[in-house]
């Protein structure tokens, strides 16, 4: 999110941050800022919009009622003109994720661009999207179809994660709203999306250690661990389930997730790495 | 006389509007660091985030100070992307100063994700290149002014970026002054007595780093 994100249509970005951020600021500086400015800049301002101008008018009219008043004690605060210090909302991102055995393909709505997923790849990227915006595709899987709408909140990571449901496909939609941000350490989560795994949790191989425990279905939990390198082995219901999984050398400040979802009679597991779109 | 704490280190200087006007901190800055051996390139743009470093991006003011040459930018002021800055002066040091505009001082709840996604973007793009970098906190404010700078903020951001800007190493500002020990004209920004001590504190912090340490010829 820049700066333009605070910036209205038509209108001097200046006054626009005045009006913007008004609940943040004194008219006074606003005054003196914009005016200033204008100015400096009058070049730049014959060539803008009627509405630059008339706010121009406006602006100035209001000075001279009050630039006595301000002039003395506003001149040093003007140097530097006002600038946000955030975004107006936060980030938000969704990304999809293949749960079937098979191959599928994911399609956006009013784009003709598919993205295959599939065993080797079987996860995109967290693609970075407006919040609250309307999110609309389809996973496509042989003559099997499902829909997808969702939205994602201001600082929500959602995962949209394709099933098989009997002979028809669908789709679970997971959020996350992360804290845990940290570039010296790995932030791994686990997501249990398999209705015949319960009380899901990760051992790591060859140790006495639970990376998770007790994770229901259709659910997610989230640690901080070391960058070190890994094999895991699921437990449903404290019980091994299917083959460890070698989770590779994980490296700190990167951000990674295990899927334990349905396979044909059991529970498999794989690893998919959080990284965003760039 | 006494050695040069900083002889033989190309640094690129980025910042925001600290760096940005020649009250602030750039000159102090920029002096202190040259007078220790270094040399420098600083470039300052208000207002300017960690994202905007990857991009070109319009910002309302800014600075280039470089050999000597120092230009004060008005509206012409962009940033630009860290990799063709560092492909072109071929730094040995980065240095990064930048918090306040991304502490979201006006709002209650801190924009983690986005913060994160910046953060991270750069200092990425910075290991890429293989140039070691350290990333300089903000300093307290003042509580209140038209940024609405605030002691709670001001220190959760310099903890969140302290997780988050590895492999960068660094730098906590909060640790050079108390609150409220360097005036301010508007909440954020030093008076020049403010920025010097900054600036000096920043010298001596940069010097003592075991990284920079390695980098003196």
């Amino acid at each position: 999110m820049t700066q333009a994100d605070l910036t209205l249509s038509n209108a001097h970005p200046l006054l626009t941050r005045c009006v913007t951020l008004k609940k943040a600021l004194s008219l006074t500086l606003c005054y003196v800022t914009l005016r200033k400015t204008l100015s400096i800049t009058a070049g730049h301002v014959k060539k803008t919009t009627r509405t630059v101008r008339a706010i121009r008018l406006t602006v100035c009219c209001f000075g001279l009622v009050l630039s006595g008043l301000m002039f003395g004690a506003l001149s040093h605060a003007a140097d530097i003109p006002l600038y946000p210090t955030g975004p107006s909302a936060d980030s938000s991102f969704v990304r999809f994720i293949n749960g079937t055995d098979a191959s599928l393909e994911l399609t956006a709505a009013g784009s003709k661009a598919k993205v295959q997923l599939d065993a080797k790849t079987p996860n995109t990227a967290f693609y970075p999207v407006r919040a609250k915006s309307d999110i609309k595709g389809q996973f496509t899987q042989v003559q099997n179809k499902s829909d997808i709408s969702t939205s994602v909140k201001a600082g929500e990571f959602v995962s949209v994660i394709a099933l098989v449901d009997g002979a028809k496909l669908k789709h679970l939609t997971i959020g996350e709203e992360p804290e845990d941000f940290n570039a010296l350490k790995v932030s791994l989560a686990f997501y249990n999306v398999s209705t015949t795994c319960a009380n899901a949790g990760l051992q790591v191989v060859g140790r006495d250690v639970m990376l998770f425990e007790k994770l229901g279905v259709n659910a997610l939990t989230r640690r901080l661990i070391n960058p070190v390198k890994i094999s895991v082995q699921l437990r449903c219901d404290g019980k091994p389930t299917g083959v460890p999984l070698d989770l590779g050398e994980l490296i700190a400040g990167e951000r990674y997730s295990v899927f334990a979802v349905p396979a044909a009679s059991t529970t498999r597991i794989f690893i998919a790495s959080d990284a965003v779109a760039r | 006389m006494a050695a040069e704490t900083l002889a033989g280190i190309a640094m690129l200087v980025l910042g925001e509007s600290h760096l940005s006007l020649p009250g602030y901190l750039m000159n102090p800055l920029y002096e202190d660091l040259t007078t220790q051996g270094a040399t420098v390139h600083a470039i300052g743009a208000c207002g300017a985030t960690a994202g905007d470093w990857l991009k070109t991006v319009e910002v309302p003011c800014g600075a280039d100070r470089f050999k000597g040459d120092t230009v004060f930018k008005g509206r012409a002021a962009t940033t630009s992307p860290i990799k063709e800055l560092i492909a072109k002066d071929k730094p040995n040091l980065v240095v990064i100063i930048l918090g306040d505009t991304m502490a979201s001082y006006d709002n209650e709840s801190f924009p983690r994700a986005w913060a994160w996604q910046g953060i991270t973007g750069l200092t990425k793009e910075i290991a890429a290149t293989q140039t070691p970098c350290v990333w300089v906190g903000p300093a307290w404010g003042t509580p209140g002014g038209k940024y609405f700078k605030n002691d709670k903020r001001v220190e959760f951001m310099a903890g969140f970026l302290e997780k988050n800007v590895a492999p960068c190493v660094f730098i906590d500002s909060l640790k050079f002054s108390k609150p409220g020990q360097w005036a301010t004209m508007d909440g954020q920004h030093f008076n020049l007595a403010g920025y010097q001590a900054w600036s000096a504190n920043i010298t001596k912090a940069l010097a003592a780093l075991p990284l920079v340490q390695g980098l003196k010829k």
